[in-house]
């Protein structure tokens, strides 16, 4: 092993932080994301369709509420990204996407205004044949609306290789 | 996606496959996801930055493979269905050209406290069926039959 898990990585374990949307999710952003999947559902964009079904009016389609990039509200870095990333102390490291696995409670509606908490849950090492000792950082996102009402849980695994 | 009907628990059988989806990840698809997500990496459009990393061209987001997933599987559920749980592994890259096909099929079904589910296996390939995705699974919420 490499011993990259250093007491200093070992302390993040456990960091939490929070956003709140400055604004409702809104009708325009739920039509946005579906034009660009290619879904033209009328639950994303019929209000009288959408009233008909079990929703009872327009909702999300599921995942939209995992994207927080438009809660955050911080400057672009020089790539032009403004989302939520954790600063970790693993220098000279190269960051890979893992998995994801969403829980969905209740889907989110136009008129909800989101607050999304990050959590770490783990970090850890493992040696693979193919890559050397990778570190494996799993963090969890916890969505809710202006109710404090659970929306989903995002379990995201990612992956820092030397 | 066609106004698709209601998907009931009690018509789903095992082993039934969900309506493939062939999507064109083009350089406008990138953009337009990236967009509606207000990520404005150049990862997903700037070809010579991405060049510069040794990758052959703009890619997409992760979680942009799994809203496709979930698309798939509300497309097969109808507009009542209600994904509970989806959860993936992406295991290639997709660049702007590359066309991808979603398939997949039901594992199981079972009843959680009243509510009907509908437990399904998912999977991604791109050219010369290159695995993106083989182990996704998602679980879907049908609304039970009146009566």
């Amino acid at each position: 092993m490499s011993g990259r898990i250093t007491a200093e990585v070992k302390a993040c374990i456990g960091r939490q932080v929070s956003y709140t949307a400055p604004e409702e999710l809104g009708r325009s952003a739920i039509r946005y994301f579906a034009l660009a999947l290619g879904d033209d559902s009328p639950l994303y964009r019929d209000p009288e369709a959408a009233a008909k079904t079990v929703h009872g009016g327009i909702v999300a389609p599921p995942t939209l509420v995992c994207e927080t990039n438009q809660i955050i509200q911080q400057p672009l870095d020089e790539n032009g990204y403004i989302g939520h990333h954790w600063t970790l102390p693993l220098p000279n490291t190269r960051f890979i996407r893992g998995g994801n696995e969403y829980e969905f409670h209740q889907p989110t509606r136009p008129d909800d205004r989101i607050t999304v908490t990050w959590k770490i849950l783990d970090i850890y090492e493992r040696e693979t044949r193919k890559f050397g000792a990778l570190v494996f950082v799993v963090s969890e996102a916890r969505y809710v609306n202006q109710r404090n009402e659970l929306l989903a849980i995002n379990r995201e695994t990612n992956i820092y290789s030397p | 996606m066609t106004a698709s009907r209601t998907k009931y628990f009690e018509e789903v059988t095992i082993g039934e496959t969900l309506p493939p989806i062939d999507f064109a990840v083009t350089l406008t698809s990138l953009v337009m996801y990236a967009g509606a997500t207000w990520d404005f990496h150049r990862y997903h459009y700037d070809a010579a930055f991405v060049a510069g990393l040794g990758m052959p061209g703009p890619f997409m987001d992760g979680q942009m493979l799994g809203a496709l997933l979930a698309r798939q599987v509300m497309q097969w559920s109808g507009p009542d269905g209600f994904v509970r749980k989806l959860s993936y592994r992406q295991r290639a890259m997709v660049y702007a050209n590359d066309t991808i096909t979603l398939r997949g099929k039901i594992t199981g079904t079972s009843i959680q406290d009243g509510r009907g589910l509908a437990h399904c296996m998912l999977s991604v390939t791109g050219p010369d069926e290159r695995v993106v995705a083989r182990d996704a699974t998602a679980t879907v919420e049908l609304q039970r039959r009146p009566g």
